[in-house]
């Protein structure tokens, strides 16, 4: 004879157990917020489960985790890695880029392992190297597979002329690069067009995320800009990208009008950049911004942790923008439950940009098909 | 000799662009570009060369240089640009940011 569910290992969902508050006797009422509590700590528990996983294969105290930093100078050549000019635990150097690759990169660590477990870029404490003053006037950061590398900008121009700083100069800028190297270790998205624009889009992602941690910014307190402070004041600019608004970081004489799209309608298709990977990855960066505005507080938390689930686990090096909204949407169903109100922010974050995730056996209606389950939580609340 | 330069790619993705005919430049410059295209062994260089998928935010270089007799376009990842290439490359990614602005 089939058992019976006992109610304590079902679940309703959340918009039933509200109408149950609303509407249920006082004991009905009673079970009802008893119900949220044990929801809650499974959600908690659910998370907590699968920010640990994998498990490393020897257990790792918070104290054998650390940082290990090393900045090198390439005094404006072209080698790399360079003179080493800071390592961990050393003093600041008075060479701000030097000293903001070394805060960036430990603000960066501290983000991955405090928030979500992960031990550094490989998840297995690789060195962080980075290389300041690469090459004269070069207005660029990289990520080379090993090392993190920043230019100074236009550091070789009169003032009149410039138009960049320093690349160290915006904390996101250096979560980005690093990302680059989460990203390599994880789903190794090929960097070319959708999936390269993906890869892009979790760099701005994280990177903002990075800053906003630092900066103890909630997700309206935050400016969701990329590269704020890389243009001199002689660009009408506030940054490179807007997460929040992408195309409108920028409008200027020379450089021009910011080019991304924040909807798949405006997808741009064209062989520059890789296949536009720092054009479009504006429209998975604006579905971030949008689900994280929809849960509030510290976009890292949930928002944050969605992704970055994601990011470790489920994307695959060739996935593309449907993918990634599919994979969101069943990633937040196994962090915080089917049909939750993240799963639903996601499937709103994602449908706003043009994309409408399908979850792989995750419906995003209420689930209706376990008559047994529910009658049996019914039930106990018909006793009362 | 008309030289056409564009760099692509880059963290900001913003293009930087430069046509120029040596003839408009002064002496001591349209001297210092052709030395370095001779230097470069320009019209033999192989037409790309472009990243090997582990560089992430680098440029991308296109150049095309067209003179009397010959006209050739290479594509160059900032990691695949060999020695020889890179005063050229240098050279010309100052003049077309400082003539920016």
């Amino acid at each position: 004879m089939a058992s019976k569910p006992h109610p304590i290992t079902c679940i309703l969902p959340p918009y039933m157990l509200n109408r149950i508050i609303e509407n249920g006797s006082d004991a009905q009422i009673g079970r009802a917020h008893a119900t949220q509590q044990l929801s809650t700590q499974f959600r908690e528990q659910r998370v907590a489960l699968a920010v640990q996983k994998p498990t490393p294969p020897i257990p790792m105290s918070a104290a054998a985790v650390s940082k290990n930093r090393v900045v090198y100078s390439a005094d404006n050549s072209s080698g790399l890695p360079g003179r080493v000019v800071r390592q961990e635990g050393g003093a600041p150097t008075n060479d701000p880029a030097a000293d903001e690759a070394y805060d960036g990169a430990g603000a960066t660590f501290d983000l991955y392992w405090d928030v979500y477990q992960r031990n550094s870029i490989d998840g297995n404490g690789l060195r962080l190297d980075s290389t300041v003053h690469y090459q004269q006037g070069y207005d660029n950061a990289f990520w080379n597979g090993q090392q993190m590398v920043y230019g100074d900008g236009d550091e070789d121009l009169p003032p009149a002329q410039r138009l960049f700083n320093r690349f160290t100069i915006a904390l996101d800028v250096i979560g980005h690069e690093l990302t680059h190297g989460v990203t390599q270790h994880t789903g190794n998205l090929v960097y070319q067009s959708q999936s390269g624009a993906l890869n892009e889009s979790f760099s701005d992602v994280f990177g903002s995320l990075v800053k906003q941690r630092a900066l103890s910014q909630s997700v309206q307190t935050a400016d969701w800009i990329i590269g704020e402070g890389l243009f001199t004041a002689n660009v009408n600019g506030v940054g490179i990208r807007s997460m929040k608004a992408p195309g409108t970081a920028y409008n200027d004489p020379v450089l021009g009008k910011d080019p991304q799209p924040a909807h798949m309608q405006n997808y741009v298709n064209t062989t520059d950049d890789n296949g536009g990977v720092h054009i479009n990855s504006g429209i998975p960066n604006h579905a971030f911004y949008l689900i994280a505005l929809e849960l509030g507080g510290s976009a890292w938390e949930k928002a944050g942790q969605i992704w970055f689930v994601t990011l470790r686990d489920k994307i695959r090096s060739n996935s593309n923008f449907q993918d990634m909204a599919n994979l969101t949407f069943d990633v937040a169903a196994d962090l915080f439950g089917a049909n939750s109100l993240e799963q639903q922010a996601v499937s709103k974050g994602w449908t706003a940009v043009g994309l409408i995730p399908t979850g792989g056996g995750q419906p995003p209606s209420p689930p209706t098909t376990n008559p047994g389950c529910l009658s049996s939580l019914l039930g106990l609340f018909r006793v009362f | 000799m008309i030289l056409t330069f564009e760099r692509s790619g880059g963290f900001t993705a913003i293009p930087l662009r430069l046509t120029l005919d040596t003839e408009d430049l002064d002496i001591q410059e349209s001297t210092m570009l052709q030395t370095q295209i001779a230097a470069a062994d320009f019209f033999n260089l192989p037409s790309q060369a472009t990243s090997s998928g582990r560089d992430y935010d680098r440029f991308t270089f296109k150049l095309t240089v067209q003179d009397t007799e010959q006209n050739h376009t290479i594509e160059y990842g900032d990691a695949n640009i060999p020695e020889s290439l890179q005063p050229l490359i240098d050279q010309l990614s100052t003049m077309a940011r400082s003539r920016r602005r």
